[in-house]
This record gives structure tokens, sequence and C-alpha cells, in this order.
């Protein structure tokens, strides 16, 4: 027979402001098998805990019934009281009386004690059912991926590195850098964004723990925490990279022009590319889509152009002096084991074309993004400021902040950086152009950041325009090719209007195409807005609900380059912390299928929103199988199988029934 | 700009050699304004109503709209109290703005009338307002028929108006400066 001891908290006042502990003290000791009701003012600091461990260690006490507040945070504490005390941790159950009771019915002190008695009936009732669990280790591979190599996945990636393990660093273009290499400079300290970022992807190619896998994109997932199996596609390059000098000769003599994605289509590169000057890996691809010898051989079964390859003889134009052309190139899969996974796949800016209110036709008008690549010197206007439609230089420019960010219609969010780097281009633009008019239509003005707020007022200082409360309402091109910008002005309180050479729009900074199915690869989950989720907001901010996987940068949403690269290295910490002692600890409340009862229906295999549960033979048959690493303990399973095959430790169908039971007891 | 009975304020006319003039005119620190709106809180003129008051106006001068701030008479309506000075938290001195504005317009010639008036007073007396008319009822009461202020002293006075001959007033005063 068990004996259980009843530990009521007084929570401070958050309980025994509503419940009557003497009165519910006394009532449970009137329950089944329960020998010892002791209550204290907080259970759970240390003298609480030595009360519950002194009567298990005086054999008054082998199941613990403790009444107090969640167990989301709490179960864990007093777990290990009992385990210290010699019990099995999983003799624990938690009546929670304040999160459910106390602080719902404030003003109700009858009936909150009455309600305290029935949680703690039930409580009692399971705990008497409570089986002893074990918890259990597997092995841990000592790697990681980090997926994306941009200024998070790369800061992530050497961190890794520096502590020893084995980095898998993937990433989708051919060179690593991601946005930030496409950045002129940075706020608030105006470094060169090229300039510093470039020796840290040096660093990256060139660490001997760091295995740098570009062109290349996550084909599938197998595996769980500790024993990912992970394919990657390479993408066939239709040039040999162990050949490949990056001497650039087929992207000169390559006939194709295509638009430059790099430059947002504001110039042109050729079908063979090396996709920016200071492209690490310096490596060239044949983009398939766009190249004539392709284009050709689908079409006609015969080879139109193999300039890159062969040169034009009669001109005396030289083919690839490395031999390095491979048309016969192919998509690669290779399989990589890891432990665990970082995902650091970053963002894209929102384009224009969804604006029609601001004439996105119009050359002149540019998202922030392009206007940044304007700006830079490996820019199509190599850092020159031109407007786009004829080249002039621009006298007048006004920026749009919040377009397509805080607006329902897009997104609700705020993207965060895009105030500050709309003072960042007027800074940039002042200080190079004195007399240039810069308009900067803000919502509000958002500068909450170490060293904003004084280079907001710097900006100001350089004499540059801020109309706030002034989202423009529309952007009109002007028979003279003029841009006229409506807006209006929450300081003038009055509607304004300007005459522009240049509109720059700040558009919303979005996760980029296929993060979804990313998450979902890993079985990681997406937010409403599209961003990979954090299990918890503050405590666990790099972790996704999917063990061993991890996040950093704006795939969690909107982030500057600093916060970027800290979360960058909270996620590599987390990721080493659970890699590097070798072994994993798996909850002991967990699923598990009962082989002669499952009747093979397949109704939990579906159900499981972690991807546990699988179908395989057994004695002939294919029947249910929970992979104990995968499983969460959420007990959809258990609850959905017809057969009753499936058994929920921790919460088996008896239990529950008993909990039931008791609290529908009148 | 005339649009559906609305006016709206043309930013392009915004020009910003006026904002370097009130600059110089002692609205130094004039940029750094981030409109945070607290000397409109406290501006007693706000308060009754001006409705081109304090903060809009360190506003528009920001955006170098001359035009809009010539043609409003707002900035004549200061009381000179000096409470936007002491509570500005980015230490614009609102108060030098509205100087400088003042400034900048008695040398276009765009003042209320009444300016003028002061002005001239000013020179000629010493003082911009004055009770006149009360000489009668002083000697009455046994007073000197002036008051002991500038009015009294004729040879300081004649100094004054040297000293004033020497400024910029010598240039834009729209009466004679005998």
């Amino acid at each position: 027979m068990a004996k259980i001891g009843v530990y009521v908290c007084h929570c401070g006042e958050n309980i025994a402001g509503a419940v009557k502990i003497e009165e519910v003290m006394k009532y449970a000791e009137t329950l089944p098998d329960v020998a010892v009701v002791r209550n204290y003012l907080f259970m759970c600091s240390d003298p609480g805990q030595d009360i519950i461990k002194k009567d298990i260690k005086d054999g008054l006490v082998d199941r613990v019934v403790v009444a107090a507040c969640t167990p989301r945070t709490h179960e864990p504490i007093f777990r290990d009281a009992v385990e210290s005390a010699g019990l099995n941790r999983y003799f624990l159950e938690m009546a929670n009386i304040r999160d459910q009771d106390s602080w719902a019915h404030w003003h109700d002190k009858t009936g909150a004690t009455e309600k305290a008695k029935r949680l703690i009936r039930s409580a009692v009732a399971k705990v008497r059912l409570a089986e002893p669990l074990e918890d259990r280790y597997g092995d841990m591979e000592k790697s990681v991926m980090v997926i994306g190599g941009g200024v998070a996945g790369m800061f992530a990636a050497i961190d890794l590195a520096n502590m020893g393990l084995k980095v898998y660093l993937v990433e989708r273009q051919p060179s690593i850098g991601g946005q930030m290499i496409k950045l002129d400079k940075t706020f608030p300290t105006m470094d060169c964004s090229a300039c510093i970022l470039t020796p840290k992807m040096v660093e990256v190619a060139q660490h001997p723990n760091i295995e740098l896998i570009t062109y290349a994109e996550v084909d599938s997932v197998k595996g769980y925490v500790g024993n990912f199996d992970i394919t990657v596609k390479k993408k066939a390059r239709y040039i040999d990279w162990d050949k490949c000098t990056g001497c650039g000769v087929c992207t000169q003599i390559c006939p194709s022009r295509v638009p430059n994605e790099y430059n947002f289509g504001m110039n042109q590169r050729r079908a063979a590319y090396i996709e920016f000057p200071q492209a690490v890996p310096k490596k060239a691809v044949i983009d398939r889509a766009n190249c004539l010898y392709f284009k050709s051989m689908d079409k006609t079964g015969k080879p139109a152009c193999q300039i890159c390859e062969k040169g034009i003889p009669p001109k005396g134009i030289q083919g690839c002096p490395a031999g390095a052309i491979k048309f016969d190139d192919k998509d690669e899969y290779i399989n990589l084991k890891v432990g665990a996974v970082i995902i650091a796949t970053g963002y894209k800016v929102m384009e224009k074309t969804h604006f029609k209110e601001y004439s996105p036709h119009s050359p002149d008008v540019v998202t922030a993004m392009e206007f940044e690549r304007i700006l830079s010197a490996t820019g199509p206007t190599e850092g020159e400021l031109k407007r786009p439609s004829d080249g002039t230089k621009p006298k007048t420019i006004a920026f749009i902040s919040c377009v397509g960010s805080r607006d329902e219609r897009y997104h609700s969010y705020c993207s965060k950086v895009c105030c500050m780097y709309m003072l960042k281009h007027a800074r940039i633009l002042k200080e190079k152009y004195p007399d240039i008019k810069l308009y900067l239509f803000f919502i509000d003005v958002r500068t909450a950041g170490k060293d904003f707020e004084e280079f907001y007022v710097y900006t100001r200082e350089l004499g540059v325009k801020v109309i706030r409360g002034g989202r423009v309402s529309a952007v009109d091109v002007k028979p003279n090719g003029k841009l006229r910008v409506r807006g209006f002005d929450v300081d003038l309180c009055s509607p304004v209007e300007l005459e522009a050479d240049m509109v720059v729009l700040a558009t919303a900074i979005e996760p980029p195409a296929g993060t979804d199915e990313l998450g979902r690869l890993f079985a990681a989950t997406c937010g409403r807005e599209g961003f990979l989720r954090e299990v918890h907001t503050k405590l666990y901010p790099v972790e996704t609900a999917s063990k061993g996987v991890f996040l950093a940068g704006c795939v969690q949403g909107p982030k500057d380059i600093p916060e970027s690269i800290a979360q960058a290295r909270a996620a590599s910490s987390a990721a080493a912390a659970l890699v590097i002692p070798g072994k994993i600890k798996f909850e002991a409340i967990i699923s598990e299928v009962d082989r002669e009862k499952c009747s093979s229906c397949g109704v939990c295999v579906p159900l499981c929103p972690y991807g546990a549960i699988r179908l395989e033979e057994y004695k002939g048959k294919e029947k249910a199988y929970i992979e104990p690493a995968l499983c969460a303990g959420c007990g959809v399973c258990a609850s959905a199988c017809p057969s009753r095959a499936i058994t929920f430790h921790g919460f088996t169908t008896e239990q529950i029934l008993a909990q039931i039971d008791a609290l529908a007891e009148a | 700009m005339e649009e559906g009975g609305v006016n709206v304020i043309d930013l392009t006319q915004g020009d910003e050699s006026f904002v370097k003039e009130l600059e110089g005119l002692g609205a130094d620190e004039l940029r750094e304004c981030i409109q945070c709106g607290k000397c409109g809180a406290t501006c007693p003129m706000a308060l009754a109503g001006l409705e081109f008051f304090i903060k809009r106006i360190v506003h528009a001068a920001n955006l170098g709209l001359r035009d809009v701030l010539l043609e409003d008479s707002s900035v004549w309506g200061c009381q000179s109290c000096n409470r936007c000075v002491e509570i500005c938290p980015m230490d614009i001195k609102p108060y030098e703005v509205i100087q400088a504005l003042r400034r900048a317009a008695i040398k276009v010639e765009s003042c209320p009338a009444n300016t003028y008036e002061g002005l001239r007073n000013l020179y000629k007396f010493g003082h911009a307002v004055f009770p006149k008319g009360f000489e009668e009822r002083r000697k009455k009461a046994g007073l000197p028929e002036k008051p002991p202020t500038a009015l009294s002293y004729d040879e300081l006075r004649k100094k004054y108006q040297e000293v004033l001959k020497q400024t910029i007033l010598e240039e834009i005063a729209p009466f004679p400066l005998d």
C-alpha cells in the first residue's frame, strides 16, 4: 500500500490568499493512502524541499503530491528532491492549485478551497498508481550541421569548429556571405560591410574543422537528436571546382546574359558566373537554365555553344585555361551524420511589386536593398549615385519606411532594422553629397539600440528631413519623369507633398522562400509570419520544438547584425552543450507500443507531431514503433489508439481514468 | 498648393539656405530637434490656441519652409516666457528659434503692422509699449508727468538711439531714424 505525502504550498500569498490551507490539509488527510499532510510558505525553497526529503528518508512517505504552482517550471525541482531522498523521481505528482485555482478564483475563497481539494484528490488518485520510470541515454554524434552561410551561420560554424567539433556548413548560393555581404556599410559604426565580413568568410573556408558545402541544399532528413542522417544535394555546377581557379575567363566570354540576382537585376551577369568579386569559395558555376549549351541540347540535341570550354579560336579567344568546364556534371547527393543542426537561413526583403501605390514600375523607385547595391562599390554603378532611369545624379530622394511592415495586409510585425538603415543611407549620402535633399518618411522613428539614438540625432544634424507620422500614401510618376510623393506630416499636422528624383522603399524583412519546407524537414515549426519559431520567446530563444535543432539569425525573426551574431553564438553554445557530452538523455515520459496488441491500423503515424512513429515489420506484419528519442511525450498517439496498444508512461490509461473519477466525485 | 480645399504643404519649396540662415541668426541647435513635443505641452500660446505653435514652428523651420513661416503670424505671438528653453530635452532652445525667425522676418518686412509700431516706439521712446495720456492724472496724484523710465531721460535716449543706428536696424527700419 502506498504511503502518500501531500505538501501544500502557500506560494506566499499567491495560494494562501485565496485557498484556506488548513481546511485543504484536513481534507487531504481523509484521502485514501495519504500518510502525511504538511504545508509550507514556499515548498520550492530549500527548507520546503527538505521537509519532503526528511519524510521520505524517515520512511513515512513513498509517493509525493505537491500542491503548488505549475509543473512547467517546478516539476523538475521536486523530482530532483524526491530522487535525492531515494525514491523514483516519477513517484511525484503536482496539483496546480495556483495557476488553475487561486489565481483564477481569487475572489471566491470558498470555491477556490473546494477546487483545491478536488485537484489534490485527483493528484492523489493518480500518484497511487504511479509506476517507476527510468531516464534513458543514447549516443550522440559529435558534429553539427549549420544551414545557411550568412553572417549568423558563419559565426555559429566558427564557434563550433573552434570548440573542436566537426561542422558542415551548407549554403544554397555558390558563395557564403548571405545578405550582409551585399550591404554597403553597417550601422551604427559605419563599418564597410564587405571589409569586416570577408575575413570571416575566409576564416570559414580555411578552418580545418569546417566542411564548406556551397551551392547545395538539404534534401532529406532522417533520424533524431544526436543522430541526424541528412542528405545534402550538391547542385550540378557544370564546372569542376577541383580544377576551377576562379580566374573568371568563362564569366567574360560566355555570351548569355541574364539579370544579376546579386544586384537585384540592376545589371547583368553571364550564364557562367562567379557570384561576386570576393566570393568564397571563388569558383564559377554555370546556370543551366540560361546556358546556351543546355538550351540547344534540350531543343535540338546538339550543343550550340561551348565558348566557355573551347573559346573562339578564329578570334584568338581561349576557353577555360584550367579545363574545368564539365557539361556532364550531375547533382550529387551526400549523406552526413550529425548530432545537432543550426538553421540560419536568414531573410529576404519583400519586393516592391506588391505596392502598386508606390509606382513599382518606375525604375527610380527602388527597394532599400537595391539602393544598398547602388551605394556599394561592387554594385551595378560601382558605388556612384545614379538614377536607374537615366543615370543622372538625383538631387532629392524620398525614403519610405514600413513598406509591408506594420501592415496587416502584409506583415503585422516591425522589421526592426529599417529605421536604422534608412538613417544610415541618409548619412552615407549626406556625407558624400552635402547638397542632396533627403526626406525620410517614418511612421515613428524606432532607434532602440546601443548608440542608435545618437546616430539618429547626428544624422538629423546633417540636414536630413524627418517626416513623422508620414507613411506615404502615393508615389506618382510625373510627365517630366520625376516622382511625386504624397504624405502627411503629423508634426506640421498637414498633408504634404514632394517632388523627388528617386524613392527608396524600406520593404519588409520576410522569411526566405522554402523556410516552411526546411522547417518541416526538421520538424521545427513556423510562426504565423513564417519565421521559424523558438520554443519559448524568453527562456529558450534559440531552441526549436524539435530537439537538437537550433535557430540563429533572421530566420527566427528580423534582427540586426550584432543580434544575429549574438544569437548565432548562443545557438552554437546550445548545440555544443548538447553534442559535446556525447550522450543524450531521453525523456522517461514517452509512449510505447505493445506490438502484440497493435492492430496495424496506422492511425497514430500521421497524428504524431514529432514524426516519431513509423510502421515496421514485426512477426510478419507492419506494426507501429515509437522512436523513444523523438517522442516528446505529448500523448496524442495513446489517446487515439483504438486497440489501446499504446501506453503513455507516466500517464497510463488507468492513471488518467483514476484522475477523472476523482475529479468527478461529488 | 490648393487641392480639394485642403492646404497641402509642398516640401519641395523647403529651402536649406533658410535653415542655415536661421542657424546664423541664433537657432544653432535647430536640426537636433527630434519633435518630442515637450515644448508644445508647456507653451502658453499653444494652450491659448495658436495654431502654428512652437513644436510646429521648429519643425517647419527645420524643413526650411520659409513662406509657410513668414506668412503666419504665430511667431509674433510668443510671450518670451522661456518655459520651452527650460524644459527642452534636446537643448534646442525653441525660443531662440522664434527669435531667429523674427529676425529673418523683419529683414523681409514680413511682420504684423503693430510690430512696426512697437519698434518705432522702442526707437523713439525706449519702450515698445508704454502708458500714454496719463500726464494730467499723474500731476493730480502728485507724480511727475512722465514716469522715471527712458521716457524721462532724453539725453540717455539719444545715446541709445545712436547705438541702435549702428545695428542692422539702420538697414531695415521701415521708418526714418532721425
